[in-house]
């Protein structure tokens, strides 16, 4: 009856408490491992100055947790849950992967990883384009507003290739987004704690209105959610599943942007990092040997 | 896309100095018309219908209320053409083991009786007929229904009686199908709701795949407006409404659905 999905997309048969296996999902989080794994043991052990100790560990923690993540994000039962019955599941992995597992994915890279991507001028040339911040919160509006759209929706999460293109736009656009924030390379010295705060705030405005709009809706808006068969859980119609939506989306995703926001705060006040150092000499095109850092800067080894 | 791929050429890194505003907007503008191409057209909207401002298919004749003489779920009969003289009647032949479709239609239909003004809800009727009268025994189908709206008249009766019903209105009588597993078997059916007006036919019908606006569009105009709310308007029954092109081939047999999905 079931025949095997590579990734999870709605299908229109009732739902069942029953395994599915996704293998796209595993090979795609497998790979993202392997890549970790093989920068973790090019980065070798950390080095005294170079970053603690504990850094490092944070490190690895930060990139189990980010992998770990998005597999339970992209597997069954989220997946298919969130790709063909629950709008409510669907603003959970969108969460997840555009406003969770991008920062943690980047918050686990290795100083040396990036060091090495400082060395390669291709590819930084490459990074400091995408990873303008203009240009990053452009891309991530554009892309969190396009997934939203219902038409865009509904033809997507009907296939398999579509609906990986709509998790992928939300990973790599959370990505993007997320690195001038959490990664000093290249080294952006105009990119003050006050400017991420504002980049923070407005990049992420759009899911403010996303939200809102699905929670005021008098009608679902996604033929996907609204003509799925009933997903078993009483009292929950496509309306209110909508509203649930909306209200993971305002309530989960509103709060982790006001957290970051905080912590590039208090630390800016707590250390006044930037401030010191904006002459000339810090305007770096990316050769300066530096390192991630948490957001706010204040884990940079550079 | 050629004029993208120019911008691109002279924005990309190393090939001078590159504006990240300009990329942006270039960025912008490629995804804004990526989306447009994405998305899927419009659903094709009835043109006979949409004319007359509807969101149902129209059918290429009115098809009569069927003259049956069902058993509700207390056990008594119901005339259909008596019982629902003079209402907006929705009638759809179902199942209550029916995985998708028909708890879509119910459901939808429901919720948005649930947000019209008192006085139109009075003026429609709901009947759901089953086709699988073997297993939605009275004792199954009331509860069943009731999930979605206590007002909806659950009907059942012999097969001979079901199947000549549907066959009245120009649809294949359900067939069983045998699927395995647990639920044993599924029936194909007609997917589409009728709705008969006040002057006692079907004009229009709802095929899956019609959203709760669309009700929320449509039901009110079929009680307030719809043929036979005024006297002019019902001395077309029997006639063809508007004169215009048939969207539906075969007297609106429309969608035929075992159960099994969309």
């Amino acid at each position: 009856m079931n025949a095997v999905q590579w990734w999870c997309s709605a299908r229109g048969v009732s739902w069942e408490w029953k395994w599915q296996p996704y293998p796209g999902v595993w090979l795609f989080v497998a790979v993202l491992a392997g890549i970790y794994w093989w920068l973790a043991r090019r980065g070798g052990e950390p080095e005294e100055g170079r970053e603690s100790r504990a850094m490092h560990s944070g490190r690895a923690v930060a990139a189990v947790l980010g992998i770990v993540s998005l597999w339970l994000t992209l597997d069954w039962p989220v997946g298919t849950m969130g790709a063909g019955y629950l709008a409510g599941v669907h603003a959970i992995q969108f969460v997840m992967l555009a406003m969770v597992v991008p920062p943690l994915l980047l918050l686990g890279i290795r100083p040396a990883a990036l060091e090495r991507l400082a060395a390669h001028r291709g590819w930084l040339g490459f990074v400091r384009l995408v990873t303008t911040p203009l240009l990053a919160m452009v891309l991530f509006t554009a892309a969190m507003v396009i997934t939203h759209v219902p038409r865009v929706v509904d033809r997507l999460m009907a296939s398999q290739p579509g609906s990986f293109v709509l998790d992928m736009a939300w990973l790599l656009s959370g990505l993007v987004f997320w690195w001038p924030l959490m990664v000093r390379v290249p080294r952006r010295a105009r990119f003050v704690p006050p400017l991420r705060m504002v980049y923070l705030f407005f990049g992420t405005l759009a899911h403010v209105f996303i939200a809102m709009w699905l929670l005021l809706s008098p009608f679902p808006v996604y033929a996907t959610y609204e003509l799925a068969p009933p997903f078993p859980f009483p009292g929950l119609d496509p309306l209110i599943d909508q509203q649930v939506a909306g209200g993971v989306m305002l309530l989960v995703g509103s709060p982790l942007v006001l957290v970051a926001i905080s912590i590039i705060f208090f630390r800016w006040l707590g250390t006044g990092e930037e401030r010191p150092r904006t002459g000339p000499g810090t305007s770096s095109t990316g050769s300066t040997p530096t390192s991630a850092a948490a957001i706010g800067g204040g884990a940079s080894a550079g | 896309m050629q004029q993208y791929a120019s911008l691109f050429r002279r924005l990309r890194p190393g090939s001078g100095r590159s504006s990240p505003a300009r990329l942006a907007l270039a960025v912008a503008v490629a995804l804004a018309t990526l989306s447009v191409a994405c998305a899927s057209p419009a659903p094709a909207a009835d043109h006979a219908a949409a004319e007359r401002g509807y969101r149902g298919v129209m059918l290429p004749a009115p098809v009569e209320k069927p003259a049956t003489v069902l058993t509700t779920t207390s056990g008594e009969p119901y005339d259909l053409r008596e019982r629902t003289r003079g209402q907006v009647t929705l009638l759809f032949f179902g199942y209550a083991n029916c995985p998708d479709v028909c708890p879509v239609h119910m459901a939808n239909i429901a919720t948005v009786l649930q947000r019209m003004p008192y006085d139109q809800v009075q003026r429609v009727t709901v009947v759901f007929v089953t086709v699988d009268p073997e297993r939605d025994t009275p004792e199954k189908l009331r509860p069943w229904l009731d999930r979605f709206d206590p007002r909806f008249v659950a009907l059942t009766g012999d097969t001979a009686t079901l199947n000549a019903a549907q066959r009245e209105l120009g649809v294949s009588p359900a067939v069983r199908e045998e699927v395995g597993g647990a639920s044993g078997y599924a029936m194909a059916h007609a997917a589409q709701v009728y709705a008969f007006t006040r002057d006692g036919l079907a004009h229009i019908v709802y095929p899956f795949g019609t959203r709760q606006a669309d009700w929320a569009h449509d039901l009110p105009r079929l009680v307030e407006e719809g043929w036979g709310a005024t006297p002019a308007a019902s001395s077309r029954s029997g006639s063809t409404p508007d004169g215009s092109t048939p969207a539906v081939e075969g007297g609106g047999t429309g969608a035929v659905v075992t159960g099994g999905g969309r």
